[in-house]
């Protein structure tokens, strides 16, 4: 028998792309995964498909109940609020601030922060010294605290909220992302790559960055779950979205004196934050296994 | 181990210096047209003046009902503390034999079950349970109160701060019943505050007993024909926990950032809403106190915790001879 392996081309993957093919096999993170591109691209053209405008008010059906509760309407899936306005149009433009807002963050501080702490883990002396001290002082101030500070000397407004969140979140990136550097920083193979005389961009492009995908994707994964928590929270209160903006925290907010009337107007926002979270986690749960199973 | 001590000493003050200026500048930005006549000092002289009243405890007053914002302040805070630790507490109970399941039978049936339960904890967002939470009685009938720190019908005078040692000081007048009064509630609050805690204390047992059981001295332990219970319970368990102490001190501000969200939604005089209502009123000097007391008790708790561990772990103490 004539076997020929001369135009068998072997390909080797590369490590990402072995992640990849990993990561195909994990049932529940693919779903997740795909559950996340169809709510980013709902919360992008809700405009476009929700069956009434979110700020549509119409005094014929007030505070309906879901339809699948008596004396509801199968126009109105979700029920409407005291303005006779939809529930589900309006949950659909709310998660476009909320996903959209926290999906800006993860993103900025995610890049800034990664940056900075590389700065601070791979300089020694004053600079990294001023960096820590600073980033101490930083650290003990509440994420409520430093958005109310922000938020009362700005004003209230969606872009301010963001902002506040992105300062109050990046000293925690910072201080993750420099954890998880300064512990790759000692061993032996980057020691190696000093040896060879790396400069300092050449050893974290290619010395650590590689090495360090799976603590990331935890940091990552947790300042976006805090982002969403926070911008609902501070929308809440209050010092977010402003009134004609809807966003699940301030429909949250606003139907509150409604609760006892009508408290679905209150589950369902929540019930949104929760889905989202939990699709999220799912999701960079099973990255990590497949980071960890590839390395391995 | 005296040198240790000087450079934690060293850290503190920096980093409350630094504290203390941006509590001064957020104090002349939100103030700038109440006095601009003092303004003409120029900022230096004027800060160390700033400096010189926070040391002897002066952080201005009220400009709604001219109290001093430092005692007004710290009896708050008070009260914020206690719903913390009781939080912590709840949530040690419950969080810790959780994770220390997870970590013993990590990749099982159990692990993941408990993993579930923890992330579902974190998903949940505070105030929306804690939203939940008020609609309880409507459910329920009246079983736990759900707004306020204690019935207006007890008289408390105010020694401590802290509710559940000042109704304890009470009971010639009210007997016990104070007492169980501001425990029931505290409970709702403190169990709503604990999903968020139970999450983070699951995770950080399940890891770092994972970390122990992997270490050689168990593997050790094994080779010398131990039983798994007692090696878990005569090794494992001691070289586990410590660990999570620090690690959980990182949380610190993101937990007091959740207790002061709970205690707007419940309606608890705590520094979240004393800081709330008074912004919302447009007292903004309570800005800088607040974050002096909020940021000084983190920092000097988290420099505290830090100088415990050495003193309690002899591994830190170890590290500490080998970083020279």
């Amino acid at each position: 028998m004539l076997i020929n392996n001369g135009f068998n081309e072997d390909k080797i993957q590369s490590p990402l792309g072995y992640i990849w093919s990993i990561f195909k096999t994990k049932t529940i993170a693919v779903v997740a995964m795909w559950l996340i591109i169809v709510l980013i691209i709902v919360s992008l053209f809700a405009p476009w498909f929700v069956p009434h405008s979110p700020l549509a008010q119409n005094p014929e059906s007030m505070l309906l109940p879901p339809y699948w509760v008596e004396g509801g309407d199968i126009n109105h899936i979700l029920g409407t609020d005291d303005l006779g306005r939809d529930s589900l149009s309006r949950l659909f433009h709310g998660l476009q601030l909320t996903l959209g807002g926290a999906l800006l963050i993860t993103l900025l501080v995610g890049i800034i922060g990664m940056l900075i702490g590389a700065a601070a883990a791979l300089t020694k002396g004053v600079k990294a010294s001023v960096l820590h001290h600073l980033l101490d002082a930083l650290l003990a101030i509440p994420t409520l605290l430093s958005a109310l500070i922000l938020i009362t000397i700005f004003g209230p407004s969606y872009t301010n909220c963001l902002i506040a969140i992105s300062l109050s979140l990046l000293p925690q990136f910072i201080r993750s992302s420099f954890l998880a550097i300064e512990q790759e920083l000692s061993k032996q193979y980057i020691v190696a790559i000093q040896l060879d005389g790396a400069t300092k961009t050449r050893l974290f492009r290619y010395g650590i960055l590689p090495n360090i995908l799976e603590p990331t994707i935890t940091i990552i994964n947790r300042l976006f779950t805090m982002a969403i928590i926070e911008i609902a929270t501070l929308g809440f209160l209050g010092f977010g979205a402003q009134l004609p903006q809807t966003e699940l925290g301030s429909i949250i907010a606003s139907s509150m004196e409604l609760i006892y009337l009508s408290p679905w107007l209150v589950t369902f926002p929540g019930i949104a934050i929760f889905t989202v979270i939990i699709i999220v986690n799912v999701l960079s749960e099973g990255l990590r296994h497949a980071v960890l199973e590839g390395e391995e | 181990m005296l040198s240790f001590l000087l450079r934690r000493l060293n850290l503190l003050l920096i980093t409350a210096l630094i504290l203390t200026i941006i509590a001064f500048a957020v104090d002349r930005i939100v103030s700038v047209n109440a006095d601009a006549v003092v303004s003409h000092n120029g900022y230096i002289s004027q800060y160390f003046s700033y400096l010189w009243n926070i040391l002897n405890g002066n952080l201005g007053h009220s400009s709604v009902d001219n109290q001093a914002l430092l005692d007004r302040g710290l009896i708050f805070f008070a009260s914020t503390l206690e719903l913390c630790f009781t939080a912590l507490i709840f949530s040690s109970i419950i969080a810790i034999p959780l994770g220390l399941l997870a970590g013993l039978f990590r990749n099982t049936r159990l692990d993941y079950g408990i993993m579930t339960i923890a992330i579902i904890g974190l998903a949940l967002p505070v105030f929306w349970v804690g939203v939940m939470a008020v609609l309880l009685p409507s459910v329920w009938g009246q079983v736990l109160p759900v707004d306020g720190n204690l019935s207006l019908i007890y008289e408390v005078p105010v020694v401590t701060g802290f509710l559940l040692i000042d109704t304890l000081m009470v009971t010639e007048q009210y007997e016990l019943f104070a007492f169980i009064d501001r425990v029931a509630h505290l409970i709702l609050p403190a169990l709503v505050l604990s999903f968020f805690l139970i999450t983070e204390i699951v995770r950080l047992t399940r890891h770092s007993m994972t970390m122990v059981m992997r270490s050689n001295y168990i593997q050790a332990a094994y080779a010398k024909g131990f039983s798994r219970t007692k090696i878990v319970f005569a090794h494992a368990l001691k070289n586990a926990l410590p660990p999570i102490i620090p690690q959980l001190r990182l949380q610190l501000s993101t937990i007091i950032s959740f207790a002061m969200t709970i205690e707007i939604v419940f309606n608890l005089n705590g520094i979240g809403k004393w800081l709330f209502i008074s912004l919302k009123t447009g007292d903004y000097l309570v800005l800088p106190a607040g974050i002096l007391i909020i940021s000084g008790f983190i920092l000097s708790f988290s420099i505290f915790i830090e100088i415990l561990m050495v003193i309690i772990s002899p591994l830190r103490r170890g590290s500490l001879y080998a970083d020279k």
